[in-house]
């Protein structure tokens, strides 16, 4: 069996205490209450699981997939590992299943040609089989139990669900209505109720036009009812993909990863997002619980419940005014500004209201909440200023402490920076902190460089490093130090035009929001005086507005009218709520309340909408949900390297790219199952797909990441992996974001799409690239789609420095290695072609050309290696005509740039498509394909050269786009494959 | 996105709209003929699932040369959906399933079976890379269950195949109907797409075996000369297919092409016609979940 297999979860079923979930050809088994795991084992050899249907008694659970079943037996007496038993091989029937149903001893299987066949399942043979005339292939299907026999539903590709008894000729009915083919149906007949969903988006809710006096069970049942479309329901961006009927609701999931709760009425009550925009393939419940098996390799355990479960609302009546601003304090009270110039203090419990008169001469009035959301200060702009705290113990109240006018001028904007530190920018970019300590005094004052909204919109401090970090409405992050009047460092435009929301400082880390939707880090050493920016984390909202929590785990923001927590460590959306959107007066909190003897953690909002004051509670525990395997990339792999760590030897890293436009690091405990403590450490954004990465070890311990893909863009990062404890942190600086047309403001200017003229160079992805470091300086060698070969150097600076258009057809590798110490490169084409270029003294060069030419074959190189012995090349390609090419490349006298072809050895037996991964490890070559076949050879020069087969394998994933090398020990070869997820296998090397 | 971004990003999208073609497809059957003679002789051709009728086309343009008199040469095209007509081909709207179309078929050649018959179908695919190639399969074996009763023996049958895990199942079952299967792929055809064409000539079915609508065509089991994994695989040959010359479809091209001194902007030769998600968009606009 594998040692990790993360790809698409196709099933998912909830067994009595357990969750069952098929990943690849394997069943994962976890504890539903705990959601801890407890065993795998391999039930479908090489066919992915897209089904368990559980027998009446309980004991036995038949497990099937593509054209094979097999039952397993649990064992809930044996120890955890031990407690599935397969009772016998897979039976492999002639036709791909779709549904299947226990009768007794017998089993009855829908094929996708519509045919029912029964299997006697302890002697596995087929007792009868009964096909349908409509048996054009069908996409889904369903077995309904009949007290006489079995009931069919078919969801064919002409978008009608056909219903017929097993065996009978006419249909019962037929489901017309559906635009597109039909993805899943279901059916509880004791609610009456058939639920399908389809390529048109929509759902629908099927019922009997009138209820007869009969058992759901029976045939005269369903020949006496005439079913008709009670709802047709959209709420799916992308095609609905499954459907399940629970006790009260109709849960439907969809390609664009959104889970729907309707009720039977066709009311939608919850739509959320889950398994990170991948395809949502399998939907199951039990009770309160929900859980799913997405495209992005996660099962995630979510709670069954609506609005009402987890919500409490309520809205404040203020007597006085109209509410103008809210806020949340630490008692979880709610402070008002009307419009009449009061400050009002609501106390949630007692539902009691204060009011305190202000005195403000002007309308303009600036509201602020401390961090530890104690102290309240409120000022107008011309300079009136109070204070307000609230008690900490006993009665709830709201003490006015300073009550004062300051003559700033003036004032534009005011921030709590901490909790004793309030920033003041008034005109002409004058910014005066005042300190709090029973008394106000000026604590330091700072100028705000000219820009066109001279104030700012955020503001932070450390006092530790005695730092404030302010944020300005053009965007800009400004630092200061007390006693510097203008910045000691300034990032110029963060967070786009409308300034940074939040910021936060925590241990030499000052982490941004803005309305850009993203989320940036900075790194602070004061004592060097180094301020750098780390990188960016891009949400699915535009507006971020804070984190809600200390840990910085839920942030929140806004969606359009939308308000949205997301929860970074999961990444997904744990809350949406339609409350009309932030330019409205709202606070959001996180907070521990205790509710009958126990602690929840809820978030509290507040909103003020059409006049009225909108307070809510959400109950986290009833929304959240649980990862039970992690989440990744949501579409192919592209790209993928290995790295160990040498501080801890318990971790291996995985850095990845894909066409989910993401770059992933990943680790996974290896003294674990590694599929369930694999998890993303960080993820960062491309414009488009990352095509591909290498990376450059640095000293100590880290790495650069140099990768590169669609829209001509190559990045370079600086991975640093800290020992922090037990745990290994991943810190990363993006050094490096390049687009070699530049970014579309370089290549269009301010002309807007219209006035654009056509731009007719062609568009560029990078293809591959490979890195070799010379001294401290890195050469980057891009091949692109475009035919051009572009070099470019970074150190410090990333340059230009030359191309070449050698190639007249798209380079699909990049290869670099060392030969008679000479740095050469190969590059390979989709003609076959593979060219070998001398890399010395790059900068002089201008017409650069290959020294040597293999032609391999006519079609696509899709993978290379080389391996230098003896001062001789072994080079190994594979391709898109299946063929494994090796050849012995000699050089004649020694002399490098006079290489030739010693010998060849080729085959195309071994792989039935595109080969996409190749390697030499030691006396070894190993293959990988699109047929999900990973090949061992061992090869030899005895008598010019040679190779000879020795195993070939399996992999649960599809597509696969490559592989890499994890360790290599005496007797095996561990490699990880990737595509539409990965895989880690060992492969003996001593097998005949 | 730009008017001209999709020109760039697709050579032969771009060629197509500039030639007359109704999809890029067409590139991909001319250049199947130029490596394998596909045509020759030919003057009863079916083109199956044609919609929107580029195969057909090529067909046309290809096949009048075969013959003095242009009225000799007949095409049908087959296609549950409605087709643009072409003139010079019979289109049949019907099910490749049913013996009603073929015997429509052999009807519209007078009696006499097909030279050559093409599919370039694909289903709806899923994302699920074993169900698409499944699916797949399961259409052109459909195409070859029709094609074995309108096939003149000796004639050729060319499908569109999605190179997975299993498609050596699918080969095996090819193989006991010609003489010569091989896949190929042509240069309009990207690199990255699983996608490939079966070349099947000499159609000879094997003795004994009657055609027959009633059961699908099922692809084979794994077995002794057709091992799971290792070195006992049926594995077919396999070439690329399109003149050395030939633009690449995964090279990126600039708009202006190396001879050329300008670049026209041209519409899409036929729209396509009501997709499933046709009139979604406005109904999930007004969508919101209230809270109360």
């Amino acid at each position: 069996m594998p040692l990790m297999t993360r790809t698409d979860v196709t099933a998912v079923k909830f067994f009595d205490n357990y969750v069952l979930a098929g990943i690849g050809s394997q069943v994962n088994v976890f504890d539903k209450n705990s959601g801890s795991f407890l065993c795998k084992k391999e039930v479908l050899t090489g066919q992915k699981i897209y089904g368990f249907v559980i027998s009446k008694c309980r004991q036995r659970i038949l497990v099937f997939g593509g054209k094979k079943f097999t039952v397993v037996k649990v064992k809930v007496e044996c120890l955890d590992t031990d407690m599935l038993e397969r009772c016998f091989e897979p039976v492999v029937c002639n036709d791909w299943l779709l549904s299947c149903l226990w009768c007794g001893d017998t089993i009855a299987l829908l094929t996708a040609h519509n045919v029912v066949q029964k299997w006697d399942v302890s002697s596995q043979t087929l007792v009868s089989e009964h096909a349908s005339k409509d048996n054009s292939i069908l996409y889904s299907g369903l077995l309904v139990p009949l007290c006489e026999d079995v009931l069919v539903m078919a969801g064919t590709v002409f978008s009608e669900s056909i219903i017929h008894k097993c065996g009978d000729k006419v249909p019962l009915h037929r489901l017309r209505g559906h635009k597109g083919v039909i993805f899943s149906i279901s059916c509880e007949p004791d609610k009456n109720l058939i639920v399908t969903t389809s390529d048109d988006r929509s759902v629908r809710i099927w019922s009997p036009k009138t209820i007869p006096m009969l058992p759901s069970n029976s045939l005269d049942y369903w020949q006496n009812i005439d079913i008709v479309c009670k709802y047709e329901l959209y709420g799916h961006q992308a095609r609905v993909m499954r459907n399940c009927i629970t006790n009260s609701y109709v849960v439907s999931v969809g390609e664009d990863s959104v889970i729907c709760i309707w009720d039977f009425e066709g009311k939608l009550l919850k739509k959320n997002t889950a398994h990170q925009n991948g395809c949502i393939w399998a939907v199951d419940y039990s009770d309160n619980l929900l859980v799913t098996g997405g495209g992005d390799s996660g099962v995630i355990l979510h709670p069954l419940a609506t609005n009402k479960h987890y919500c409490e609302s309520q809205i404040i009546n203020i007597d006085v005014g109209m509410p103008k601003r809210v806020l949340l304090t630490a008692r979880r009270n709610v402070v008002i500004l009307n419009d009449e110039d009061d400050l009002m203090y609501y106390i949630i419990d007692s539902k009691k209201t204060t009011a305190y008169k202000l005195s403000h001469e002007s309308t303009y009035k600036l509201l602020s909440l401390s961090s530890c959301k104690q102290m309240v200060a409120v000022a107008d702009m011309n300079g009136k200023f109070d204070v307000f705290a609230e008690s900490c113990k006993n009665e709830p109240v709201l003490v006015n402490l300073i009550d004062t006018k300051l003559h700033l001028g003036k004032i534009l904007s005011m921030h709590w920076a901490g909790n004793r530190h309030l920033v003041l920018c008034s005109e002409d970019g004058n910014i005066n902190v005042l300190a709090y300590n029973n008394n106000t005094e000026l604590y330091a004052s700072f100028s705000l460089p000219a820009c066109k909204e001279r104030w700012l919109t955020s503001a932070a401090v450390d006092m530790k490093a005695n730092i404030f970090v302010l944020g300005d409405r053009c965007g800009n992050i400004n630092v200061y130090v007390k006693g510097k009047r203008d910045p000691i460092k300034t990032f110029i435009k963060v967070h786009g035009r409308y300034g940074p929301t939040s910021i936060t400082i925590k241990n030499n880390h000052v982490v941004t929001t803005g309305r850009d939707g993203a989320i940036k880090y900075f790194h602070v050493d004061s004592i060097s005086n180094q301020f750098n920016y780390m990188n960016r984390k891009d949400l699915e909202f535009p507006w971020v507005e804070k984190f809600l929590d200390k840990d910085d785990n839920l942030i929140c923001g806004f969606q359009e009218r939308v308000f949205v927590v997301y929860n970074m460590r999961d990444s997904c959306k744990v809350l949406e709520v339609a409350c009309g959107g932030g330019h409205r007066s709202w606070d959001a909190q996180r907070c521990i309340i205790k509710t009958k003897d126990k602690f929840e953690p809820i978030i509290q909002l507040v909103y003020v909408k059409n006049s009225d004051i909108n307070l809510q509670t959400y109950f986290l525990n009833k929304l959240m949900s649980r990862n039970l395997i992690k989440g990744s990339h949501s579409k192919e792999i592209n790209c993928l390297k290995v790295y160990k760590d040498s501080q801890d030897n318990t971790k291996s890293f995985y850095i990845s790219g894909g066409e989910d436009t993401t770059l992933r690091i990943s680790s996974a405990d290896i003294r674990h199952d590694m599929n369930i403590t694999f998890r993303d450490e960080v993820v960062f954004k491309h414009l488009s797909s990352v095509r591909t990465l290498k990376l450059v070890p640095t000293i100590p311990n880290g790495l650069l990441v140099i990768s590169g893909g669609g829209r001509a863009q190559i990045n370079i990062k600086n991975v640093q992996f800290i020992k922090n404890a037990d745990e290994i942190e991943v810190e990363s600086q993006e050094l490096v974001e390049y687009l070699v047309k530049g970014t579309d403001k370089e290549r269009k200017g301010n002309q807007s799409w219209k006035n654009c003229t056509v731009d007719f160079d062609p568009e560029t992805r990078i293809m591959d690239i490979d890195v070799i470091k010379d001294n401290e300086d890195l050469f980057i060698f891009a091949g692109c789609s475009d035919a051009v070969l572009r070099i470019f150097s970074f150190n410090n600076t990333f340059k230009t420095i030359t191309e070449s258009k050698y190639h007249k057809t798209c380079i699909l590798k990049t290869h670099c290695f060392r030969f008679l110490d000479k740095d050469i490169l190969a590059t390979a084409t989709t003609r076959g072609n593979v060219a070998f270029w001398l890399i010395d003294d790059l900068h002089s060069k201008d017409n650069w050309e290959p020294f040597f030419i293999v032609k391999t074959r006519e079609s696509g190189v899709n993978s290379i290696a080389t391996k230098v012995f003896d001062n001789n090349i072994l080079l190994a390609t594979g391709g898109d005509d299946n063929s494994i090419l090796l050849h012995f490349l000699k050089p004649n006298q020694g002399e490098l740039t006079s290489l030739a072809i010693e010998s060849t050895w080729s085959s195309s037996n071994y792989h039935s498509s595109q080969i996409t991964g190749i390697l030499i490890v030691e006396d070894l070559l190993l293959s990988t394909s699109i047929d999900q076949r990973i090949t061992l050879f061992k090869w030899n020069i005895e008598n010019g050269i040679d190779c000879e087969y020795k195993t070939q394998m399996y992999s649960n994933v599809a597509d696969i786009q490559g592989m890499d090398v994890l360790d290599v020990s005496s007797d095996s070869i561990k490699v990880c494959v990737f595509g539409k997820g990965l895989e880690v296998v060992s492969i003996p090397k001593h097998s005949n | 996105m730009g008017k001209t971004s999709k020109d760039k990003r697709d050579i032969y999208y771009r060629l197509a709209k500039e030639e007359g073609w109704r999809a890029r497809s067409a590139f991909k059957l001319l250049q199947i003929n130029e490596e394998h003679n596909i045509f020759e002789g030919v003057l009863r051709a079916v083109d199956l699932c044609a919609a929107p009728g580029s195969w057909s086309q090529v067909l046309t343009k290809s096949l009048r040369q075969n013959a003095a008199n242009v009225d000799d040469v007949k095409i049908v095209a087959v296609d549950l959906q409605a087709m643009a007509a072409l003139p010079g081909v019979k289109q049949i709207q019907g099910d490749i399933t049913k013996v009603s179309t073929a015997n429509e078929i052999i009807q519209e050649f007078k009696g006499l079976k097909a030279d050559l018959v093409v599919c370039d179908g694909a289903p709806d695919v899923t994302g699920l890379h074993d169900i698409d190639e499944y699916v797949q399969s399961q259409l052109l074996l459909a195409a070859l269950n029709i094609t074995t009763h309108v096939l003149k023996v000796g004639g050729v049958f060319v499908a569109k195949i999605f190179r997975g895990k299993d498609v050596s199942l699918l080969y095996s079952q090819l193989k006991q109907f010609f003489e010569y299967v091989t896949v190929t792929k042509p240069k309009s055809s990207r690199n990255s797409s699983i996608e490939a064409f079966v070349v099947c000539q000499n159609y000879s079915p094997p003795s004994g075996y009657i055609p027959n609508m009633v059961n699908p065509l099922l692809d084979h089991k794994y077995c002794d000369f057709n091992q799971f994994t290792g070195p006992n695989r049926f594995i077919v040959p396999f070439n690329a297919c399109g003149d050395l010359s030939a633009y690449d479809s995964d090279t990126s091209y600039p708009l202006i092409l190396e001879g050329q001194t300008m670049y026209e902007y041209k519409e899409p030769v036929q729209e396509p016609i009501n997709p499933p998600y046709k009139d979604i968009i406005d109904k999930t606009k007004k969508l919101q979940i209230k809270n109360s």
